[in-house]
């Protein structure tokens, strides 16, 4: 008796053609040091130790008289927001009118290990803020804080109200012990004081390893063989590329300001009870009382919405505006969905405050 | 002759293996601090790949449960591996959110950073047998730059203040 074979040869095909783009795959793509992530024009504008302030040439004729200066997260680099020309945050702000800023921390080596803070806070975001106002001669300047540079705006501007006319929270990290993320159980059960202590700043290796344990299957496998499948879609191909090479360049994080930022934010969750101090100065979120605009996003793995929706309603401002989008941390700020939807409707708000 | 002996010794007083020697002792308990450090972090590790290894079983039985029967088609395939993905991701994100998982991965990290600290110490050891600032030195001096550096922008900003005052006057 023969045995009848039940393989699909559209299996065999698939096969054989996933095969084949892997293999092809280093002649068909760009090499990561041949990608450039600096999209949109900019001058850098201001520089403080190893950080930068952006300033993006404008795009129309008339800009709004209050410039806006992005605070970006400690995590990764600042090129997320500026990664595509048809996905750039920034791009599609400056084509909306407004004077874009944007603040680069650097990358810290290991004698900056003693940065905390205060020196973020009240040092270099403190400078770039007096400089942006001067060079708009503007009173109040707008500020946007993303991620982690969220925790770092909010707490600039409960300390330096006077300074900022509107304030764009973007799923910034706020309620460390509301957070359903990985990342926020990792940072509960982290000994950062001897972390700190040994190895100084928080090397870029753990933040991988973090990384990897968020939706690992999806992340780590789906994805790449959507790559491998995709390889002949140069759109495709580009975009993916981009954010692989963003997620690749995470700079280290200053001792002092990483210890800080477990202990207070995730371990001891003092910024939502207004019990953090900052360079010996008290943290209140009810003093925030200029129009704020919090933007969070649903499937969010990284900063959960529950995270950072408190700020919402912790802040003493009576103008303010809280948005859930579909779509998760990334997506929030470099997608279509962030063309068609987010921006169009940040730039409204602001643009009626600016 | 006493004096043709003891020259070598007045040489290696000041050399490094003098002072390595003198050290040699220290080395000797970083180590054998080490190895008891290293009895613990095995511990954790195994404890860490018993996680994963527990989640994965459990994971591929639910995998199994759902879709038993072998994929025939391109589809089925799609299907499939939509499932597996699904029900992976789930159940090693519920892994890793868990407090057991928090709780042994930090104490795993922690006695890295044990380990780490052993050896920073063998290289002190090492460093100042040849005359070279250990790493608390090199940290001190760190801390010193940084305080320096906020005191220089206080008084910046004092300076600042005080000509503007002088010339609003």
């Amino acid at each position: 008796m023969q045995s009848e074979s039940r393989v699909d040869p559209k299996i065999i095909e698939e096969i054989l053609k996933f095969s084949k783009n892997v293999i092809e795959a280093p002649n068909l793509v760009s090499a990561p040091t041949e990608i450039s992530l600096e999209v949109t024009p900019h001058d850098i504008a201001r520089e403080m130790d190893k950080t930068r302030l952006l300033h993006y040439k404008p795009l129309t004729d008339k800009q709004h008289k209050t410039p806006l200066l992005i605070t970006y997260a400690l995590i990764n680099r600042y090129h997320i927001l500026d990664i595509h020309p048809e996905k750039s945050w920034v791009k599609n702000l400056l084509q909306q009118g407004f004077d874009v800023y944007m603040l680069d921390w650097g990358t810290p080596t290991s004698m900056d290990k003693y940065l905390d803070f205060d020196d973020y806070v009240n040092g270099y975001l403190d400078s770039y803020v007096e400089y942006v106002k001067n060079e708009s001669s503007v009173e109040k300047i707008s500020l946007q804080g993303y991620c982690t540079g969220g925790t770092i705006a909010t707490a600039y501007i409960t300390l330096h109200p006077e300074n900022v006319k509107n304030y764009v929270a973007t799923a910034p990290v706020i309620d460390g012990w509301r957070d359903t993320t990985v990342i926020s159980n990792l940072a509960k059960h982290m000994d950062v004081d001897k972390m700190v202590e040994v190895i100084g700043n928080m090397p870029p290796e753990f933040m991988y390893y973090c990384f990897s344990v968020l939706k690992p299957f999806e992340q780590g496998i789906e994805k790449y063989i959507k790559f491998f499948k995709n390889i002949d879609n140069k759109k495709y191909v580009d975009s993916f590329l981009r954010v692989e090479k963003w997620l690749a360049d995470t700079p280290p994080i200053p001792g002092a300001l990483f210890k800080q930022w477990i202990k207070d934010i995730y371990q001891d969750n003092l910024l939502i009870q207004n019990k953090m101090y900052i360079g010996g100065k008290h943290i209140d979120l009810k003093k925030i009382d200029m129009p704020i605009f919090t933007q969070v996003a649903v499937g969010d793995h990284l900063v959960s919405p529950e995270c950072s929706m408190p700020l919402h309603y912790a802040v003493g401002s009576e103008d303010k505006t809280l948005r859930m989008y579909p779509t998760g941390h990334v997506g929030m700020i470099a997608s279509s969905l962030s063309q068609k939807k987010v921006l169009p409707e940040l730039g409204k708000w602001l643009a009626e405050r600016s | 002759m006493h004096l043709m002996s003891s020259k070598p010794q007045a040489l290696t007083s000041i050399g490094p293996m003098r002072a390595f020697a003198a050290n040699s002792k220290k080395i000797s308990t970083e180590l054998i601090e080490i190895n008891e450090v290293l009895m613990g972090f095995n511990q954790y590790l195994t404890e860490y790949y018993k996680q994963l290894s527990d989640t994965w079983t459990v994971a591929q039985k639910k995998v199994n449960l759902k879709a038993p029967e072998v994929p025939q088609d391109v589809e089925q395939i799609e299907a499939f591996k939509r499932i597996w993905i699904d029900i992976f991701d789930n159940d090693f994100t519920e892994l890793f959110d868990s407090e057991k998982f928090g709780k042994n991965y930090g104490k795993l990290v922690s006695k890295e950073l044990e380990l780490t600290k052993h050896w920073n110490n063998i290289s002190n050891v090492i460093l100042q047998s040849v005359n070279l600032p250990s790493k608390e030195e090199i940290d001190e001096i760190y801390k010193e730059m940084h305080s320096l550096k906020k005191r220089v922008v206080k008084l910046e900003l004092e300076l600042k203040k005080k000509e503007m005052k002088n010339n609003a006057k």
